[in-house]
């Protein structure tokens, strides 16, 4: 009798199932905030999505494709300026400017990684800081769009997303919960799809993976490609909301990659769920104690220290340990049939 | 931000519900409870490397918050001020963060923000879209003003502004350069950021006035902020014969400059730098080579200005400061005064004050004599700013180590000399 009689192999739990359909009408309740929040509210719901949206994707460059970038600043900033450039000067809504700021950073994506590919661990990790400061000095050269001073985007171009504040605050804030949405709908389709095993595979060993026949070299580009892309995508929401725009704020390394590796790294990396936790975790801390100054960011660090030494996996890491709980059906498991014989 | 308003648990309340919130950001408090509370919001740099701007903060605004207690009177009766402030962290994505909460969270009928443009630009972006009252100062008007793309023929909406100009900040410098007899080769040290580029400006910046007064001006072109060579520069600067050195610098980039100016040998007659030799700790810092710097001056306690809403003078207020914190005087103490001086008097004058238009309208009709001298925006450069007075100020060795001394006035002449200008 082989295993295949005895066993049942399985991805979707009753935990998973009722985790998709809570997730589901929590989204629901979410996209009818303009309705039930106040204005103050919603806009601190479009920063935690968009925090969200990039912790997930760093998440997938490092906690999946092992690709730990300190460098994605660079994406965030170049969506921020690629917003202002296409609205101020080539006129266009800031829609279309959104939209094609993905493709944009997908674009720019393609060289940076065949150039930075050449760098392994540490090496890399430098290597795409390095390529964020390029972008940071490049774009404080450029006088049209402020240089070193930095740009604001004109009040018409933001009053041209939706007829009065209130549509447009809610507009605003749809655009952010539209993005966290989609990057959690792709960085969890992009899993289940066969790259996405490719990379599941690289995460739990890289030297098995490629022995089994996986082109690691493929599969990193790919998805250092796709996260480039929509990085780039979430730079211009950023921007969108802050109003103004300089090099120091576009590329900042505190602001949009320290914080964002915190979230992952407190939430846990490499699952899903782990940026999620991570991404509420910041946020309480932050709304509580970020009037503390100095002090706030002591915590902060203190606090990572202390989770990566008791749970390196994170606090997802730890609930998994403890309840073997999963919200989103990925990994295969395997499970003795309930047999009446033997 | 000092508290919490109701708004916050609603959000709260609906993460509670699916079970991932925690109780600690429950604490908040009824921001409507009061009928006649007007709410000012404060935006400053607190921490980070913009922080000696806002040294003075908790003086001021203590001093402040006590006279706002006795209540204002204002046209619909007596007003309650409440200042809440918060901390830009020098970043300007965290200032327009919280700038955008205490418009959004607080409702704050006025926003104020004071300390570079990395602090008023944000605040006032945020300020203008959503049609919130703001005055800004501690900041050059062009940077300000051109950095937020504005266009002198239509101005901002909700937005004003009072500090000086770089035409002001220029004649301080000729007037305090034209006794001196020295010749007239400039050396210009200018970074790109938001002031450096102002201030290199050919059209809007120090160029072309210098030329006009005689001066050979020689700019090497941008440098990076934080640098940490100026090798290329020093050596521009010996081959043209360089006695005087002027620009827009940080702290941290003069003092690397001043160093390597001394290893390789460059020894111009003056030193005459703005915004990195403004407060007394920095000077300190550069040790004997700090004697004889000058920069501009915006407020001394020699400035003859008092207060229009305690009466207190210049000279007062600097030294309440000192002695309350054993610390000297920094020029941004009375401009912070003033700001809140400016707020009382607009919500006096306000028709309705629970009316953005009437308090817009109660901001441009401004005219009022204030610690740091007038502030009128029926009179200014362009619409929504206005100029107060600046002098030029060189340190000089005292009792008590470097002090700064008033020694060019040619631009404002109420203000008195109090030394001689040196040279190195």
């Amino acid at each position: 009798m082989s295993v295949v009689d005895t066993h049942r192999v399985f991805r979707v739990t009753t935990a998973s199932r009722i985790a998709s359909v809570l997730g589901l009408l929590l989204l629901l309740a979410l996209a009818a905030a303009p309705w039930w929040m106040g204005r103050a509210d919603l806009r601190l719901l479009g920063e935690i999505y968009l925090y969200l949206s990039l912790a997930m994707l760093w998440n997938l460059l490092a906690g999946y494709a092992g690709l730990v970038s300190v460098g994605q600043q660079a994406y965030v900033g170049l969506g921020g300026y690629v917003l202002f450039a296409l609205t101020i000067f080539g006129g266009l809504h800031p829609f279309t400017a959104i939209g094609l700021s993905v493709v944009i950073g997908a674009i720019v994506a393609i060289p940076v990684a065949a150039l930075i590919f050449r760098l392994r661990g540490a090496y890399f990790a430098i290597g795409t800081w390095v390529i964020a400061e390029v972008f940071r000095l490049g774009f404080a050269q450029v006088s049209a769009l402020g240089g070193g001073s930095g740009i604001s985007l004109p009040v018409d171009v933001v009053r041209s997303l939706a007829d009065g504040r209130d549509a447009r605050e809610a507009t605003s804030y749809w655009l952010t919960l539209g993005c966290a949405a989609a990057v959690m709908a792709i960085a969890y389709l992009f899993l289940r799809s066969r790259n996405g095993l490719a990379l599941t595979a690289i995460r739990d060993n890289e030297l098995a993976a490629s022995s089994l026949g996986i082109d690691i070299w493929r599969s990193k580009f790919v998805v250092y490609v796709v996260v480039g892309g929509l990085t780039t995508f979430v730079g211009s929401l950023i921007f969108l909301q802050k109003l103004r725009i300089s090099p120091d704020a576009a590329f900042s390394v505190n602001d949009w990659t320290a914080y964002v590796i915190f979230i992952v790294v407190i939430g846990g990396i490499g699952s899903l769920e782990g940026p999620i936790i991570g991404t509420v975790a910041f946020f309480l801390l932050r709304e509580t104690l970020a009037d503390l100054g100095s002090i706030y960011l002591i915590v902060l660090g203190a606090i990572a220290i202390a989770v990566m030494l008791v749970a390196p996996k994170g606090l997802w890491g730890l609930v998994q340990d403890l309840t073997g709980l999963r919200l989103f059906p990925l990994g295969y498991r395997v499970e003795p049939k309930q047999s009446r014989k033997e | 931000m000092t508290h919490f308003t109701t708004n916050r648990r609603t959000v709260i309340r609906g993460l509670a519900a699916i079970g991932l919130a925690a109780p600690a950001i429950l604490r908040g408090r009824s921001a409507f409870a009061q009928g006649r509370t007007i709410k000012v919001g404060h935006v400053s740099p607190r921490t980070g490397p913009l922080a000696g701007f806002a040294e003075a903060d908790e003086y001021v605004l203590e001093g402040i918050r006590a006279k706002f207690a006795e209540g204002i009177a204002g046209q619909g009766g007596t007003y309650n001020i409440e200042i809440i402030t918060a901390d830009s962290q020098s970043n300007p994505n965290r200032a327009a963060e919280v700038a955008s909460d205490l418009i959004l969270r607080e409702e704050v009928d006025i926003i104020t923000a004071a300390s570079t443009p990395d602090t008023t630009n944000p605040v006032a972006d945020q300020a203008e879209l959503n049609e919130v009252p703001c005055i800004t100062t501690d900041c050059p008007w062009q940077p300000y003003f051109f950095g937020r793309s504005g266009d002198p023929a239509n101005g901002f909406e909700s937005t004003y502004h009072f500090f000086w100009g770089l035409e002001d900040v220029i004649a301080a410098f000729l007037a305090m350069w034209d006794g001196t007899g020295v010749e007239k080769t400039v050396a210009g040290l200018f970074p790109n950021d938001a002031d450096g580029n102002a201030w290199g400006d050919p059209e809007l910046g120090l160029p072309k006035p210098l030329a006009a007064a005689g001066y050979t001006l020689v700019d090497p072109g941008r440098y990076q902020p934080l640098t940490d060579d100026f090798t290329a520069q020093i050596n521009a600067f010996k081959e043209a014969n360089c006695q005087i050195v002027t620009g827009n610098m940080i702290p941290p980039d003069f003092a690397t400059f001043w160093a390597q100016a001394a290893q390789q040998g460059f020894n111009p007659k003056i030193v005459t730098i703005g915004k990195a030799l403004l407060f007394p700790s920095v000077v300190d810092s550069l040790g004997e080579r700090g004697n004889g710097l000058s920069s501009e001056v915006w407020w001394s306690p020699y400035h003859p200005f008092s207060s229009s809403l305690t009466g207190i003078s210049a000279k007062d207020l600097a030294n309440g400061y000192s002695d309350a914190t054993g610390r000297p005087w920094t020029q941004p103490i009375g401009f912070k005064h003033a700001l809140f001086e400016v707020v009382a008097d607009v919500v006096k004058r306000a028709d309705d004050v629970r009316d953005p238009q009437s308090i817009v309208a109660a901001i441009a009709s401004t005219s009022l004599d204030t610690i740091v001298g007038p502030v009128d925006w029926s009179v200014g450069p362009v619409k929504n700013v206005t100029k107060t007075p600046l002098v030029g100020g060189q340190w000089q060795k005292g009792d008590n180590g470097l002090n700064l001394e008033i020694v060019a006035n040619a631009t404002a002449p109420e203000v008195p000399v109090t030394a001689e200008m040196q040279l190195l």
